[in-house]
């Protein structure tokens, strides 16, 4: 369980995050919607340890996250996909593969092959491409590739920063339908991140709308869905 | 004919050990954004020790060992022990500006290259030395022809051959190469995958700490030895990573060739002072010719 309370992250004068308190049940897909700004990443970068939160908590199963370096967060399970298809476009596909597992190699080389393989067989276009630069990929290629590296760290808790945008909504409906497969097949947890609401919440089982860095509604995905009035006073659609 | 093979035999010999101190500088300003000033000082020091030793009747080789571990724990010590601490975020109000990031660390290096400078004039009171070769600089000979290469140029050459081969196995082929090719391309990509990035800079800095070291037990035994000689060996190099492209480690190993060619044939075909002039002459050619350097990439992305 992924346990926020009073979360607080400022920059310079500016709270991105100002009070932010939910839960995410293991197992399950949250989605978080809400507008350009208003503090999505943040909240998804604080999580994984890139920002530093001023006050409040976040507590993964027993362990308070707050405090911990990215490295440390990271190898407790807690995998970030970050915003804009974060590959290394300079690293070929199969090297961003391998650089998510890099820190697994000592302790779990066997699992960790097999992990390889499994990213693989999820998304072969980046098997037959494993050789090429990341930065030959086609947007959509790269979130399957940002991905699979997060993916092979075997997470048990998957942030998700917009894996949708810039992408056609064929591709990106997609992706977000493999990541609600693997969710259900294996129990992960996952956070999504989405400004555009409709797809990220039909796969979601709980909804959190974000505005101005405080939570404005906490509802199950479908009262989400429903309620067109929230969508239309923080999304503007 | 001969001149040229001359030239060209004592080029490639110097370009080599060019390349080293050029990939040293590659290995830092890829991995922490800092062109280190104070590199040829590491180097210096380290060789003094080697001479120390060498004094004190060890053998040359474990001299050049120990002194080669010297300077990848001197390149250590100087990001642990200063470059980390004045670049972390706890100073960030001064590192507020992107001016004061940029300049700090180099004063820092400067501030280094003085201290280490200072020291060996109290250790070893500036004295200007011999350093030996384990292989006498004479010309090979078959029969009674001399060759235009000497037992030195041939030795450096394989030295520097055999490093180069061992750092591109390094880089390509082992996790740890990979870890510190990440870091230096996208450090935020590479924590998210469980890396210390942290660690793996000062693993960069060890490796360019290890390859200038060797730069200097190469080149004193040509030069000489004092705490002044290798301040020229960083300007060369700096050139030769420059006319590489700063970013890519196989064109800094490119850009000390070349330089080492072009000093070589300026010092047999015109006059050793006209070197100076060659170097700055060439560096403005490649700059307008190919502003990101031969195998540089062209955006300069470092955040
Ligand atoms: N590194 C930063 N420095 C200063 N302000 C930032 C930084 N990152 C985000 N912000 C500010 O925090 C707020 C939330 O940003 P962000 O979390 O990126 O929103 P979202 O992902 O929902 O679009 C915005 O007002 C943004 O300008
Ligand atoms: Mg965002």
């Amino acid at each position: 369980m992924l346990a926020i309370s009073n979360l607080v992250t400022e920059f310079a004068s500016v709270k991105a995050l100002n009070g932010v308190s939910f839960q995410a049940k293991p197992g399950l897909i949250t989605t978080v919607i809400g507008a350009n700004g208003a503090g999505k990443s943040t909240l998804l970068r604080t999580i994984s340890g890139l920002e530093r939160a001023s006050s409040g908590s976040i507590k993964w199963f027993d362990q308070e996250l707050t405090h911990k370096s990215v490295e440390s967060i990271v190898r407790s399970g807690i995998a970030q996909v970050p915003e804009g298809h974060a590959v290394i476009s300079q690293l070929s596909v199969g090297e961003n593969i391998e650089l998510g597992g890099l820190f697994r190699k000592r302790i779990a080389r066997g699992d960790l092959a097999i992990a390889t393989k499994e990213v693989y067989e999820l998304f072969p276009i980046l098997y037959e491409r494993r050789n090429e630069a990341a930065g030959s990929l086609s947007g959509g290629e790269r979130q399957m590739l940002a991905i699979s590296r997060a993916l092979v760290s075997r997470p048990k808790l998957l942030l998700l920063d917009e894996p949708s945008l810039g992408l056609a909504p064929l591709i990106s409906a997609q992706i977000i339908s493999i990541v609600n497969d693997l969710c259900r097949a294996t129990g992960l947890t996952v956070l999504l991140v989405e400004q555009n609401a409709n797809t990220a919440l039909a796969v979601a089982d709980h909804g959190i709308l974000l505005a101005l860095g405080k939570v404005v509604a906490d509802l199950p995905a479908k009262e989400m869905i429903a309620d067109s009035s929230l969508r239309a006073a923080y999304l503007g659609y | 004919m001969t001149s040229f093979l001359t030239a060209f035999f004592s080029g490639t010999a110097q370009g080599a050990i060019y390349a080293l101190v050029s990939l040293g500088l590659v290995l830092v300003w890829r991995g922490a954004g800092i062109v280190n000033f104070a590199q040829m000082g590491q180097a210096m020091f380290t060789t003094y020790i080697a001479s120390q030793l060498i004094q004190h009747s060890y053998s040359y080789w474990s001299a050049f060992v120990i002194a080669l571990i010297s300077g990848a724990a001197l390149g250590a010590l100087v990001d642990l022990g200063l470059m980390r601490p004045l670049t972390s975020r706890k100073n960030s109000q001064l590192l507020n500006s992107q001016s004061m990031r940029t300049t700090i660390p180099v004063i820092a290096s400067l501030g280094i290259l003085g201290v280490l400078k200072a020291l060996a004039g109290i250790f070893w009171a500036g004295e200007e030395r011999g350093f030996p070769s384990p292989v006498a600089p004479n010309a090979i000979k078959i029969g009674s022809t001399n060759l235009a290469i000497t037992g030195f140029d041939l030795f450096v050459i394989g030295v520097v051959f055999l490093t180069l081969v061992l750092t591109t196995i390094f880089f390509t082929k082992t996790g740890m190469g990979l870890a510190m090719r990440a870091s230096a391309l996208n450090p935020e990509v590479t924590r998210l995958s469980g890396i210390k990035v942290g660690s793996v800079r000062t693993l960069g800095w060890a490796i360019s700490g290890t390859a200038s070291s060797l730069a200097g037990l190469l080149v004193t035994p040509r030069t000489n030895l004092s705490p002044n000689t290798l301040d020229l060996l960083l300007i060369v190099g700096f050139t030769a990573a420059v006319v590489g492209g700063l970013t890519s480690l196989a064109g800094s190993v490119l850009g000390g060739f070349i330089l080492g060619y072009v000093i070589s044939f300026v010092n047999v075909y015109s006059a050793p002072e006209n070197v100076f002039i060659a170097i700055l002459i060439f560096l403005l050619l490649a700059l307008f010719i190919r502003p990101q350097g031969i195998l540089g990439s062209k955006e300069v992305r470092r955040v």
